[in-house]
This record gives structure tokens, sequence and C-alpha cells, in this order.
């Protein structure tokens, strides 16, 4: 019993240096990868810099495995890994929220963009006199004043 | 004084000559516009063949911006009234007409015409809505009216007369999911003159309804959160008067 409590309030972190090196590694190539995308037209730069802030992350985590246990205490965490996956975790949700926001955007963006098309088209049409077959004059400029 | 009257149509072939008809039968001095919201059959070649001036959006974007296009196309072309109804065929042309007398007399900003008569509102003569409906219709016009304090029988209603003022408010402010409802919520909000007329509708021409008992479900949530957030979103700017 006594062991155990000691062994779980111990601010140790389980890492070896070699999953230290490995995980330095993904970073640097995760990164390269973000590069060679925005190189090749495939990223816009205003997406890329919170991927590389997660890139950075991985790779301050690696270099400095006591920071991870310092963010645990400070989260009030027995176990850094849980500490580790509920941070991962709650970042990839505001990013995927993100996401959404961008996309919604996105979709009234071109909804508009259809209409202002489409309303062009219909104009187009109705100047050239083959819609309405009354002879009255057909759409008056945009900025008619003939509104009252 | 000049008014549109305008038809979103979705894949109506069958039914959007005969409309346009109706409509220049019932308003032979008004121009008729046809928002074609991606049809994938000859819906924009029929609406043009009949008279009218057809608007073709590249792609289907939902019954919301359908409308908002045929809100754009009256309020940038000074139109000074403006009308819509749907391209099934149940809403008749005639009685557009008398939507129209509304706003033209100036009795309301936007007058709703509703499927529904006083004092018992969900038995008419001519309509008999099916259960999914009925459900839908009894839960949107609870919460509407409890949204907006006044009374609505028909929320979802796509038979509508507006003036200038609603034009440009429905020309900015128009929910792409959701138009029939948040736009009643948001045309109270604003300080519009919102009045419902009871008018004759008909049964279908062609197509069919998209309400199956899952998809109202879907429907009936999505509205009720689209009324809930609408009741805290800040109010857009003065709208013109």
């Amino acid at each position: 019993m006594s062991t155990l409590l000691a062994a779980a309030t111990e601010p140790t972190v389980h890492l070896t240096s070699q999953t230290r090196i490995l995980a330095a590694a993904i970073a640097i190539a995760f990164m390269a990868m973000i590069l060679e995308l925005i190189r090749r037209n495939q990223l816009q730069e205003r997406y890329s810099v919170v991927w590389f802030v997660a890139g950075v992350g991985m790779l301050v985590g690696a270099a400095f495995p006591g920071l991870l246990g310092v963010v645990a205490d400070a989260m009030g965490v027995r176990d850094t890994n849980v500490a580790l996956f509920s941070i991962v975790l709650l970042l990839l949700l505001g990013l995927a929220l993100n996401f959404s926001v961008i996309m919604s955007r996105q979709a009234a963006q071109i909804t508009r963009l259809a209409q202002e098309r489409a309303l062009e088209k219909a104009r187009e049409q109705a100047a050239a006199g083959n819609g309405a077959a009354e002879s009255r004059p057909q759409a008056p400029p945009p900025s008619s004043s003939s509104s009252r | 004084m000049r008014t549109l009257v305008f038809i979103p149509a979705w894949n109506e072939e069958a039914s959007v000559a005969t409309v346009i008809a109706g409509v220049r039968e019932a308003l032979p001095g008004d121009d008729v516009l046809v928002v074609d919201d991606g049809s994938v059959d000859s819906t924009a070649e029929r609406a043009r063949e009949a008279g009218a001036i057809v608007a073709v959006l590249p792609f289907n974007q939902g019954l919301g911006a359908a409308l908002q296009t045929g809100y754009l196309y009256a309020l940038r072309n000074g139109y000074d009234f403006c009308a819509h109804l749907d391209a099934d065929g149940q809403h008749p042309p005639p009685e557009v007409a008398r939507l129209l007398e509304e706003v033209r007399a100036d009795r309301a900003d936007l007058v709703i015409g509703s499927r529904y008569r006083e004092p018992e509102p969900d038995a008419t003569d001519d309509y008999r809505p099916t259960f999914s409906r009925r459900v839908g219709t009894s839960v949107f016009r609870f919460f509407l009216t409890l949204a907006t304090r006044q009374r609505f029988t028909d929320t979802t209603s796509g038979m509508r007369a507006a003036n200038r003022r609603a034009m440009s408010l429905f020309s900015e402010n128009y929910s792409p999911d959701f138009a029939e409802i948040e736009s009643l919520q948001l045309a109270v909000r604003e300080g519009l003159r919102v009045e419902e007329l009871p008018v004759r509708m008909l049964e279908r021409v062609g197509g069919s309804s998209f309400l199956t008992p899952l998809r109202s479900a879907f429907f009936i949530f999505k509205g009720l959160i689209v009324l809930l957030v609408g009741q805290f979103r800040p109010r857009s700017v003065e709208v013109e008067r």
C-alpha cells in the first residue's frame, strides 16, 4: 500500500531516451511535411500555424519530459499520461471545431457567390427582353432610386 | 409601382410552367422570376419557355438561399413589392394577389399565406396534412408564438408577400438552413409588421413532399435550435424604412 502511494506521488516521467528520440524525430518529420505542403501549395500559410505550434509542442515535450510532469501537477492529475492525452484530446477538439467554423464561413461565401452569378445571368436575360412579355422597360440600373 | 413574383424551384419541371402561367394570369402586370436551385431536370428551360426570367444557382443551395436570391433580385432591381410561392402548384396565384394587396395597402411589411383557418386551425376543406406535418406544425406554432409573442398558424408557409423593408432585411439575413421559421422570428424581432392571411391551398401538381417521419424529426430538432439561438442573436442594424 505504502509503495503504491509512493509510486503514485513520485513526479518522474516514464520516458526512455529511446522514446524521446523517436518523439523528436516524428515532430521534426511532421514539421518538414507541413513545410513541404506549403511549398507545393497544398496548404495555406494561415492554416499551417496551428500545426506548427503542435509540432513545436511535440518537440519541446520530447526535449524536456519534466515539463509534462509540471503540467500534470498543475492540472492535479497524478498520471502524466492521462494529462498528456487530455491535453491532446482537447486541442484536437478545438481544432475540429475551428474547422467547422471555417467551413461554415466558406459555405456562406460559396452561397453568396452562386447567388451573385445567378442574379447576373437573370439580369442579362431580363435586359435582353426575352423574359417577361410585357412591353414595359425592364430592369433599371441596380442602384435605382425608383423605390419609394 | 413595380412588383416581382418569384418562384423558388428545385426539380419542378412538371409543374413550374403551370405555376408561371397561373401567376401571369392572376397578376398580369407583374414580373415573374424563377429561382432554379440547381435543378438537374429541365426546370430552367420550362420556366424560360413560359416567359419567366430565370436565375439559375449553379448547384443546390437549399430553399433559404433560393428565396434570398429572389429577395436580392427584387431589392437590387428596384421593385417596390415582391411575393413568392412554391413551384409545385400548391399555391393558387390568385391567393398571392390577395397577399400583395395587403402590402400594397401598407397594412403590413410581410404577409404570410396560411393554409389553416381559424378557429379550427388544423382542419380545412381543401387541405389534409399528414401526421408528421401536423406534429411539426404544432411544435413550431407553439415555439414561434412563444418566441415572437405573436400568433402564427402556418409557420412554414412558402407563400409570402413583402415590401422593401422586408426585402432588405431578408436579402442580408436569411438562414440557408431554416428559411421559413427563422425569417418570421427575425422579422418580428426587427419590428416589421407581420400579418398572416388565411389562403386556399391545393394538392401538389407534381413531385412529392420531402417529409418522411425521420426527416420531420430532424427538421423539428433543427428548427428548435434555430429558434433558440435566434432569441439570443444580436439585432442587426436598422433596416431600410
